[in-house]
């Protein structure tokens, strides 16, 4: 029984606690490890995000609403199914949760301070996505190809010509400005916007709903 | 003990290989002990374009199963036979025949021996890609000025950073110095601004180029040629020399250049 504590391994990674599942271990005792786990450590766990990692392994429906039952029971959202397999983005979808590939929390290098808001100071790139729960602000440019989305206002120091989604979730509050506002997708909470073609930002420029109109409107604060 | 560089694009036909096959010839020519590695495998090239082609008899595959020692798959370059060194890759096996463990294993091997390893990076950022980054101590990002290059650059930074690989360094390749007067394309700083990491090179768009990669010679080699002469100005930043950037502007030809660039120091 001394390996049954390897079935599955918790560890805090850049992305947030970890649950990593033994790729070929029986199920059985896989859940039986989950379940020892938690409870040993209950209150610690108690209103966390997990990371689910399945790694290679293929997971069944009804295996996955076992684990997220088990969690459940000790108040644990799943924050993202962690998966190798193809046929588990179809599993997670049905379940309601996201599936991300190893690879995409590679990408995402580390944020400096996490807290209300998200502070990056450096360029997002193409291929890169931050996504937070707070306000995102970045001293920065957040190049094409780039993904942006916070359920709350997004701040770009910087030239923003990648994709930005404030307010997910439905804040209509939300608003997003950039000293150069040529995203290739702009939403604010249900709202889409594109930014037209012959778009030329001549000064910073803040973006936000009029009823379930994007307008964007330069920054000139002072006149206020 | 070497240092090992990637060349690397993202985007592919940006000049990965002819840059590798100038830089290692330059660096050789200046004394260094180099070896190039094709990491492109089952899409080999730079053999052909170092001329090298007819010589292969072991490729990285071979020397990674263990079917011959590492010094048995070098291939001397008939130029520089004491100095210069290619290691070929397989062309009929795939990415998946070698892993980015393996590449750091071949490199810490062939550190002892030489000053500079290029590794020949394939494009895209799969499997081939990692295997090319995984033994990097500087990588070397190769585009042009077009809006896709750039973008795809862009992405190979990002994934650079997250590989903990610090400070990529930026070659722009093939500038057609009269479309940037006219506008018609991007100029350097602009490609600078977007991608903000450090320049260490710009190749001007030269035909010499098309006609030594098909001879399997390499440009600097060639005095006459443009191209060359960037790439031996790269090589010479990489050996740490103070080597101010090409003037280039419509009059091509290497007086024209010279004159220009007393021009702009006075």
């Amino acid at each position: 029984m001394r390996d049954m504590e390897e079935r599955i391994t918790l560890k805090g990674s850049r992305d947030g606690l970890r649950l990593i599942l033994h790729p070929t271990a029986a199920w059985e005792e896989v859940l039986e490890a989950l379940r020892k786990q938690l409870a040993q450590g209950s209150s610690f766990y108690h209103g966390a995000k997990l990371l689910i990692d399945v790694g290679e392994r293929s997971i069944t429906d009804v295996e996955l609403q076992a684990i997220l039952a088990i969690m459940a029971e000790h108040d644990i959202e799943p924050a993202a199914l962690i998966t190798i397999a193809p046929t588990n983005r179809t599993t997670g979808r049905q379940a309601g949760v996201e599936t991300r590939h190893p690879d995409s929390l590679r990408s995402t290098p580390p944020p400096v301070v996490q807290g209300e808001g998200l502070f990056l100071w450096r360029t997002v790139r193409s291929g890169q996505a931050i996504k937070h729960q707070g306000h995102v602000v970045v001293v920065g440019d957040v190049n094409a190809g780039a993904e942006i989305s916070a359920h709350g206002s997004i701040i770009i120091w910087g030239r923003l010509r990648g994709s930005v989604h404030a307010g997910v979730g439905g804040n209509q509050q939300a608003i997003v400005c950039a000293l150069e506002l040529s995203p290739t997708l702009l939403r604010i909470a249900d709202n889409l916007a594109r930014t037209p073609d012959n778009h030329r930002p001549t000064g910073p420029e803040q973006a936000s709903l009029d009823g379930d109109n994007i307008v964007v409107v330069p920054w000139d604060a002072p006149r206020r | 003990m070497a240092q090992v560089i990637t060349i690397t694009s993202g985007k592919g036909g940006v000049g990965k290989t002819t840059t590798t096959a100038n830089l290692a010839t330059s660096l050789a020519m200046q004394g260094q002990r180099v070896v190039a590695i094709d990491a492109d495998i089952g899409l080999r090239n730079l053999d052909v374009v170092m001329g090298l082609e007819n010589r292969i008899v072991y490729d990285l595959v071979d020397v990674v199963e263990g079917r011959c020692r590492t010094r048995q798959a070098l291939i001397k370059d008939k130029r520089f036979p004491d100095n210069l060194f290619l290691l070929p890759a397989a062309q009929t096996r795939d990415k998946d025949a070698v892993t980015p463990d393996d590449m750091i294993a071949l490199c810490n091997e062939l550190r002892r021996e030489f000053d500079f390893i290029l590794i020949d990076s394939p494009a895209g950022i799969e499997g081939g890609f990692k295997n090319a980054i995984a033994p990097a101590d500087h990588i070397l990002i190769v585009t042009t000025p077009e809006m896709s290059a750039v973008r795809d650059a862009d992405r190979i930074v990002g994934l650079v950073e997250a590989y903990e690989k610090s400070n990529p360094k930026l070659i722009i390749n093939r500038i057609k110095a009269r479309m940037v007067a006219r506008g018609d394309m991007m100029d350097t700083p602009d490609v600078v601004e977007i991608l903000a990491i450090d320049l260490i090179g710009i190749v001007p768009d030269d035909e010499s180029i098309v006609v030594s990669t098909n001879r399997g010679e390499v440009a600097v080699l060639d005095r006459d040629s443009m191209a060359g002469k960037a790439y031996n100005n790269i090589a010479n930043r990489l050996l740490g020399h103070d080597i101010p950037f090409l003037v280039l502007d419509e009059k091509q030809g290497l007086w024209a250049q010279l004159v220009s660039m007393f021009r702009t120091r006075r």
